[in-house]
Order: structure tokens, then C-alpha cells, then sequence
């Protein structure tokens, strides 16, 4: 039994200062002292010269109290250079016979490629990776399109408490700063609308300015990014936390594909609240419009409503809101592939977080612009 | 020796009237622990008996709601951060090796802030921990989301000495390992403890860890703990305790220790 094993070595009086001290000259040293970690670069400081100069040489080490696993490997580093220990004691040999026993290896070095062509390959694996990542959304985004539908098909198999969970945290709790942020974008626009028209003495076109591009653009831009950044990002994360714990890879084991029970969900959750939210964004900037009216234009709110319908029609307010579904799979689309393709570390949640905030973005921008080019070839 | 008398009747590391409390659950009920120095003591107790939270208790990384630890003699709150580095290494269970690092710059870490080595000389030190462990050396430029179950635990057993401390707590440190690797893991902690004099406080479940390795073992039942060596706890007539030691897993473990003490 080891209960207390008696040859112990005493810690030093003060363990956060302790020093080393190197004595004698010649051919013959003696260190006293704590030859440990912080003591370290300080003996090996004082022994530099000595330890080049040649063989034949011995150092004691009686009086040295307290060594650990750093400063056995010096003394280990020191007989393999032909200097002789003398003194060493009891309880020090079996440490020393420990570390010297060891087969040590320098780590092995990480290859490092000189700077300039580190930008040559980072800009050819951009391109391929460009490729890559291109084909990897076509792909996702069909095969979350076939599960989305097939799961419309066979109803049984939604799953209503995952989809309402959903729609609560991407729609309800994003409910106030939609409507905050296109009041805002409202009153930005019509800002300078009035600023911008006044000159010509059209700045009553204000209201439509605004009205219109709130309905048409605005409304459904703002809130697309908006949820991006929070519900995109949100099921980056938490696909990607279930995937470093492997808690993918048990419902696969279990034979339940994460598509069904992860993507699809979340995809028809988004899909319905965008076009809600959408729809909130664009009476909050109308309300938005009402007030600018009221104080830069002295145009009351009851005017302002009787004006409302012939500067809008139904069909702005259709372009903006046909938008909002479409926008809403892609972003939902892009936030659980990147969640899907978290590989081990932490790190990597939060770098795969980054990229699908960017990409869902991104494409919301591009397809939008397609949307603007589309409806003013068909006239819409 | 007059000083070494004194060294071991003086407690290391003294927990007193511990009390923790989770909501309305009672982890520990008013329990105290003196761990001397120089010692390897295990803390066994079933899931959920309150081991990982004691040992957090023990290393000041948790309040208790009562009560105080004491590391020589001071409390491990007035403890400064570089000294508290220096006396304490701990194996947490998950291993806990931070993901953005290298297995050899995780253990490196430690050296890094809190002492004034240069690089190369860092790394020759990480190599020599890493093979005290039990890994090669190539394996400390792999990241940790590329290891093993049982290689995570032997990176972060290395990490645990990275500033040879005094006191080291391991949380289940075999409890991924094969039985090979884990008498490995068990042979590993005794030779520091013989070599460099560490106090080792061990949680597990391994009873051959526990029977092999421990002078004296610490049984968390009934939000208590009972100190003693396992010749004595094997006579307890606690139902637990008894069970404990005379289940079909204690014979077992009881034949290697006898084996392991034979030679
Ligand atoms: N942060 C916490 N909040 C609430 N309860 C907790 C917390 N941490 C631990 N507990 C509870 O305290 C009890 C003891 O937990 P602990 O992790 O110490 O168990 P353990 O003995 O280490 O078990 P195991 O052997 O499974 O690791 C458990 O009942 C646990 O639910
Ligand atoms: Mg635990």
C-alpha cells in the first residue's frame, strides 16, 4: 500500500519565488537551490559557457532541494553532454532515471510555405472552393426542397411542436425590432425624400417614395437580413452544437434522418414567419411614412390614408411579399447546411456561424436584384 | 527527519464543513477532507453522489454555500492566480483542452504565461510531458477535435502537469482508456507520486485504480464523505459502502491489487 510514501521531497519555503544557485568554478559546479520550471532559463543562463567547454566536467547536485520533470530533462541533457552528476540524491534518481528513461522526440514542425505563396493558394483554393461551395447549396437547397415537399405530401410525418417552436423564435420574439427597424428605414427614406425633392418643389412625392419602395423593397430587405442574422445564425448553432456532440450522428444511428427532423422543421418554420414579418415590416413602415408626413409635410394622418391608395396598389404590396417565402427557404436552406457541416471543435461552430450569415445575405441581395430585373421586364 | 514528520501529519490541502446546495438538492452535507502530503487519495462515490462538484470545490473553481477550503494553510480564494497555477493541476473529465489550440500548445499554455521560457525550450518540455503521458510526439501537433476518446485524456493529463504542480486532481482520468492503457495511466501516477512527490486526489469509478494506486480512499454516500484506507472500508456495514467493495467488480479488482502488491 503507497499510503504515505516516505521519501518525499520538501517543497521549497516559498513556492512562487523560488531560486537556484550555481557555486564552484572549473571543471567542478555545484547547484543549490530549486532547479524547477521557474528557475529554468536562470540555471541554464549561468551554466551556458560552462556546459560548451570540454569534457571531463561534473557537477553536484547534493544540495540542490527540489527538482521536477523540466529541470530532470536539463540535468538529462547535461549527461548526454559527457557531464558527470555527483551527489544525486535518493529521491531525485528516481525522477532523473524517469525522464531519461523517456524516448523523446522533437514535436514535429507544421510545414510553413513563405507568405507570397500562401496568397497564390489561398486564391487558387478560393476559386475551387468558390466551385465547391456553389454545387454544395444547389444540392442542399434541392434536397431540402424534396424532403420540405415530400414531408407536405405525407403530413404524418411534420413535426407541428418542432414547427411551432420554430415559428416562435424566428416570428413572435423577432415581432419588436421588425417593426422598430422599418419604422426607422421609413423615416430614414422619407428624410431624405423631403431633403432631395424640395428643391423641385415635389416633395409631397415623398409619400410615394416611400410607401412604394417600403412595400416593394424595403419592407421585405430589412426584415430578410434581420433574420438572417438572428434565426440563420441561431440554426448554424445549434445544428452545429448537436453536431460536436455527435447527437447527429445518434439520430442517424436510430434511422432518423437529420433532414426530416432538423431542416425541415426549421425550413417551413421560416417560411411561414417571413412573409409575416414581411407583412408587419411594411405597415410599421407605412405607419413610419404617416409620421414623416405629419412633421415634415403637414399632411395628417387621414390624408395621408386617402392618399395612400392611389400612390400604392395591391400589386406592390404582392411583389414585396412573393419575395419574403423565397428568401426565407434559402436562409433557413443555408443555416442548417452550415450547421451540418460543423466538424469537431467549437471553433468550428462559430466559423460556420460566420459564413452562413454572409452567404444567406448575400444571396437574399443577389436574388433580389433578380426579383427587381424580373418584375420590371414583366411590367408587374 | 524532523521536517518530513511535520510535512506529512500537516494537511496539504484541508476542506472544511463543505456544504453545497443545488436549489433544494443537498450535494454535500457539512463535510470535511484533509488530503497530506504526498499522498494518492481516491474519491469514489455513484453517479451523481457529488464527486465532479466536490472536486471543484477543492480546486476553488466553485463556492461552496458553507464552509472553506484551505491549501496550505490559506485559503484557495486569497490564492494569487500564478501560484495557484504553480501548486494545482487538474484533469477535468471532459478534458477540457481548448479546441483552438494544438495538443502541444495547450500544454504549453501554462508555461507560456507564467514563465520566461523561450519557445524551443517550451516545446522540448511539452515533447517530455507528452511522452510521460504516453503519446507520441507526433501527436502534439494535432488538434483536439482529431484525437481519441482516451488520447483527449492523456493530452490533458499532460496539460495537468505542464508547471509540475504539487497537488493534482484527476477526474476520471482512466475512465476512456482500454485496461491497458489504464494500468498505464495507473503506473504513470504512481511514479510521479514516487518520483516527484505530487498529492494526487483521484475521482473514479475504477475500482482497480482505486485498490491499486490510493492509500486511502474518500466514499462520498449520503451527502457525507468516510475517509479510509480499503482494508478498513471493506469491514464498513454501510449497505452502500458494503456493496461498494464486495460487489462481483470489487473481487475482481481486489485479485489485481494483490497481484500488483505481490510483485
Ligand atoms: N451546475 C449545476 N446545477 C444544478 N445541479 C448540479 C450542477 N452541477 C451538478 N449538479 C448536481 O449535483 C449532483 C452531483 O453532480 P456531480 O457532477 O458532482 O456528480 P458526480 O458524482 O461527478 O457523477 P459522475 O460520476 O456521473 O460524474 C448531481 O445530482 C447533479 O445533478
Ligand atoms: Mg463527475
Amino acid at each position: 500500500m503507497t499510503s504515505v510514501p516516505a521519501n518525499k521531497q520538501q517543497a521549497s519555503a516559498d513556492p512562487s519565488r523560488p531560486t537556484v544557485v550555481v557555486s564552484g568554478d572549473g571543471d567542478k559546479l555545484a547547484l543549490a537551490g530549486a532547479l524547477v520550471i521557474f528557475t529554468l532559463a536562470e540555471a541554464r543562463n549561468s551554466l551556458k559557457k560552462w556546459s560548451k567547454q570540454g569534457s571531463s566536467r561534473s557537477l553536484d547536485v547534493a544540495r540542490l532541494d527540489s527538482l521536477d520533470t523540466p529541470g530532470a530533462l536539463f540535468l538529462c541533457g547535461l549527461r548526454d553532454k559527457g557531464v558527470e552528476l555527483t551527489g544525486v540524491r535518493a529521491e531525485h534518481r528516481a525522477l532523473l532515471d524517469l525522464v531519461c528513461g523517456l524516448d523523446l522526440k522533437p514535436l514535429p514542425k507544421v510545414e510553413s510555405v513563405p507568405r507570397w505563396r500562401q496568397i497564390v493558394i489561398q486564391l487558387g483554393k478560393g476559386a475551387h472552393d468558390a466551385r465547391h461551395e456553389a454545387l454544395d447549396v444547389i444540392t442542399f437547397v434541392g434536397r431540402a426542397a424534396s424532403w420540405t415537399v415530400s414531408a407536405m405530401i405525407h403530413p404524418h410525418s411534420l413535426r407541428p411542436a418542432s414547427i411551432s417552436r420554430h415559428v416562435a423564435e424566428t416570428g413572435i420574439h423577432a415581432l419588436p425590432i421588425i417593426g422598430l427597424m422599418a419604422v426607422m428605414i421609413a423615416v430614414v427614406i422619407g428624410y431624405q425624400g423631403v431633403a432631395q425633392l424640395r428643391p423641385y418643389g415635389g416633395e409631397d412625392f415623398t409619400i410615394n417614395l416611400v410607401a412604394v419602395s417600403v412595400l416593394r423593397e424595403m419592407g421585405v430587405l430589412i426584415t430578410a437580413i434581420m433574420v438572417a442574422g438572428r434565426s440563420g445564425s441561431a440554426f448554424t448553432a445549434e445544428i452545429g452544437v448537436m453536431q460536436t456532440r455527435e447527437e447527429v450522428d445518434a439520430l442517424k444511428v436510430m434511422g432518423i434522418e437529420p433532414m426530416q427532423v432538423l431542416v425541415v422543421p426549421r425550413v417551413i418554420a421560416l417560411v411561414i414567419t417571413l412573409p409575416l414579418l414581411t407583412f408587419v415590416a411594411d405597415i410599421m413602415g407605412l405607419i413610419g411614412g404617416a409620421a414623416i408626413s405629419q412633421f415634415l409635410l403637414d399632411v395628417s394622418p387621414t390624408q395621408y390614408l386617402t392618399r395612400l391608395p392611389r400612390v400604392v396598389d395591391g400589386s406592390d404590396l404582392f411583389v414585396g411579399l412573393f419575395k419574403a417565402p423565397i428568401f426565407a427557404f434559402f436562409i433557413a436552406c443555408i443555416g442548417c447546411m452550415h450547421g451540418l457541416r460543423v466538424s469537431g471543435s467549437a471553433e468550428s461552430v462559430g466559423r460556420e456561424t460566420t459564413r452562413a450569415v454572409v452567404k444567406s445575405i448575400f444571396l437574399v441581395l443577389v436574388l433580389d436584384a433578380f426579383f427587381s430585373i424580373l418584375f420590371e421586364k414583366l411590367g408587374v | 527527519m524532523t521536517t518530513r514528520t511535520k510535512a506529512q501529519t500537516e494537511p496539504i490541502l484541508s476542506a472544511r464543513g463543505i456544504v453545497n446546495r443545488f436549489g433544494k438538492q443537498v450535494v454535500h452535507d457539512k463535510l470535511s477532507l484533509e488530503i497530506v502530503r504526498g499522498e494518492i487519495i481516491g474519491i469514489a462515490g455513484g453517479s451523481g453522489s457529488g464527486k465532479s462538484v466536490l472536486l471543484k470545490t477543492l480546486v476553488g473553481l466553485h463556492q461552496p454555500d458553507a464552509g472553506e477550503v484551505l491549501l496550505n494553510g490559506k485559503t484557495i480564494q486569497s490564492i494569487g492566480a500564478a501560484e495557484k497555477a504553480a501548486q494545482i493541476g487538474v484533469l477535468f473529465q471532459q478534458g477540457a483542452l481548448f479546441s483552438s489550440l494544438s495538443v502541444a500548445q495547450n500544454i504549453m499554455l501554462p508555461m507560456r504565461e507564467h514563465t520566461a521560457l523561450p519557445a524551443n525550450e517550451q516545446e522540448q518540455i511539452a515533447a517530455m510531458k507528452l511522452a510521460l503521458a504516453g503519446l507520441p510526439a507526433d501527436s502534439g501537433i494535432k488538434f483536439p477535435s482529431a484525437l481519441s476518446g482516451g488520447m483527449v485524456k492523456r493530452a490533458a493529463f499532460a496539460r495537468a502537469l505542464a508547471l509540475d504542480p504539487k497537488i493534482l486532481f484527476l477526474d476520471e482520468p482512466t475512465s476512456d482508456l482500454d485496461p491497458i492503457a489504464a494500468s498505464g495511466i495507473d503506473a504513470l501516477i504512481r511514479q510521479l507520486n514516487d518520483s516527484l512527490g505530487i498529492t494526487v486526489v483521484i475521482v473514479t469509478h475504477d475500482l482497480t485504480t482505486l485498490f491499486t494506486i490510493c492509500g486511502r480512499i474518500a466514499v462520498l454516500v449520503d451527502r457525507k464523505i468516510t475517509v479510509d484506507t480499503a482494508d478498513k472500508l471493506m469491514k464498513s456495514d454501510h449497505p452502500w459502502i458494503h456493496e461498494f467493495f464486495h460487489g462481483p467488480r470489487a473481487e475482481g479488482a481486489m485479485k489485481a491489487r494483490n497481484i500488483s502488491h505481490g510483485n
